[in-house]
C-alpha cells in the first residue's frame, strides 16, 4: 500500500514536472513576458511576473482538477475573459511573428508601407471567427 | 598628398540610365578641393541588362579613384559596399492583389483560430471556469466568451505595438524587426552573389 502511494506521488510529481517545464520552455521561445516588460518599462520586475506565471498556473491546475465553486458574482467573469483573450492574442501573434509570413507577403506583393492593413486583417479575422464560434458555431 | 576617408552608403536607388558617381554611394571627407574632384567620377551608367540590383564594391571605387589621381590616400569605414536597386519603372500597387491577401488573411485568421479553440477544448474550460466562478452550469458561457474574443485582437495588437496609425511607444515593434531582419538577409544574399569580386568559378573565363 506505501509502495503504491509512494509510486503515485512519484508518477504525479514527474508529469508536473515535465509538464510545467515544457509550459514554461513554450512561454520562453514565444517571448511574450519580455514583450511586456518592454511595452510597460517594468524590466525589473520580471522576477514578479515570473512569480505570477506560476502562480497562475498552480492555481488554474488546481482549481481545474477539483470540483470547487466560489459562488462569486457573473460581472468577475468579464475581466477573467478579457484577460485571458489579451493573453492568447498575445500568443497568437508571436506565433505569426514566429512563422515570418509577413515580411515575405508584403515583399511579394510589393507594399511594405501598407503591411498595418494586413496585419488588421488578421487581428479582425480573429475577432471574427472567435464570435463566430461562440454565438453561432457551437449551437450548429 | 591628400588623405580622404570613404564611407559606402548601404543602400541606394537609381533609375535607368541614370549615371551613377561616387558621390551617389558614397560619402567622402577630406580636403574641398580633393572631394570635388573624387565626387564627380562616373562609377558606371545603369543598363537595361543590369536587372534591378547592382552591387558595387569598395575596391572598384578605389580603383576608380586612383585612375585619376593615384597619389590620393584613401582610408574606408562602414560598409564594404553598396547595394543599388535599380527602379525601372515605378511599381504600381495592385488594389486587387491587395485586397485578395487581406481576404485570405481575415479568412485564414478566423479559421486557424476557431481550429485551435477546438482543438483545445477551449469551450468546455470556458464553461468550467464559469462554473467554479459562479456555481451554475451554462452551456454558452457567452460573459466569458466575448470579452475574450475582443482581447484576442487586443492582445495581438499589443504585441505589434500598433493601433493603426497610433503607436505605444518609440521602440521598433517586433514585425519591424522581422522586416529589417529579413531585409539585411536578402542584402546579404545579393552582396555574396551578385558581387563579380566575391565569387571566382574555377571555369570563369
Amino acid at each position: 500500500m506505501t509502495g503504491k502511494i509512494i509510486f503515485g506521488i512519484f508518477v504525479g510529481l514527474a508529469g508536473g514536472f515535465a509538464t510545467g517545464a515544457g509550459f514554461v520552455a513554450f512561454l520562453t521561445v514565444l517571448g511574450v513576458i519580455p514583450r511586456l516588460t518592454q511595452l510597460t518599462k517594468t524590466m525589473k520586475m520580471i522576477h514578479y511576473y515570473e512569480g505570477a506565471i506560476i502562480a497562475g498556473v498552480v492555481a488554474g491546475t488546481w482549481l481545474g482538477l477539483q470540483e470547487t465553486e466560489l459562488s462569486l458574482p457573473h460581472f468577475l467573469l468579464i475581466p477573467i475573459g478579457l484577460a485571458d483573450g489579451i493573453f492568447n492574442g498575445m500568443l497568437a501573434a508571436a506565433l505569426t511573428e514566429v512563422l515570418n509570413v509577413f515580411p515575405v507577403l508584403s515583399k511579394r506583393i510589393g507594399i511594405q508601407e501598407k503591411i498595418i492593413y494586413l496585419l488588421m486583417a488578421l487581428v479582425l479575422g480573429k475577432i471574427a471567427g472567435s464570435l463566430f464560434q461562440w454565438i453561432y458555431f457551437v449551437d450548429l | 598628398m591628400a588623405v580622404v576617408y570613404i564611407r559606402m552608403r548601404n543602400r541606394v536607388q537609381a533609375k535607368g540610365n541614370q549615371t551613377v558617381r561616387i558621390k551617389d554611394i558614397a560619402r567622402i571627407i577630406g580636403p574641398e578641393e580633393v572631394i570635388t574632384k573624387i565626387e564627380e567620377i562616373i562609377l558606371l551608367t545603369v543598363k537595361k541588362e543590369d536587372k534591378n540590383i547592382i552591387v558595387i564594391d569598395l575596391a572598384q571605387v578605389i580603383m576608380a579613384i586612383r585612375k585619376v589621381d593615384p597619389t590620393i590616400e584613401v582610408e574606408t569605414f562602414g560598409p564594404s559596399q553598396t547595394i543599388i536597386e535599380i527602379i525601372l519603372s515605378k511599381k504600381k500597387m495592385s488594389y486587387l492583389s491587395f485586397a485578395l491577401v487581406w481576404f485570405l488573411l481575415f479568412v485564414g485568421g478566423g479559421m486557424t483560430i476557431m481550429n485551435f479553440h477546438v482543438d483545445v477544448s477551449m469551450g468546455e474550460v470556458h464553461q468550467k471556469i464559469f462554473t467554479i466562478i459562479t456555481g451554475k452550469v451554462e452551456d454558452k458561457p457567452l460573459l466569458i466568451q466575448i470579452p475574450y474574443s475582443f482581447g484576442l485582437g487586443m492582445g495581438m495588437i499589443l504585441f505589434f505595438n500598433h493601433f493603426f496609425k497610433k503607436r505605444f511607444n518609440e521602440e521598433p515593434s517586433p514585425l519591424e524587426v522581422e522586416m529589417f531582419n529579413y531585409q539585411q538577409d536578402l542584402d546579404r544574399y545579393v552582396i555574396m552573389n551578385e558581387n563579380k569580386e566575391n565569387v571566382r568559378h574555377l571555369d570563369d573565363r
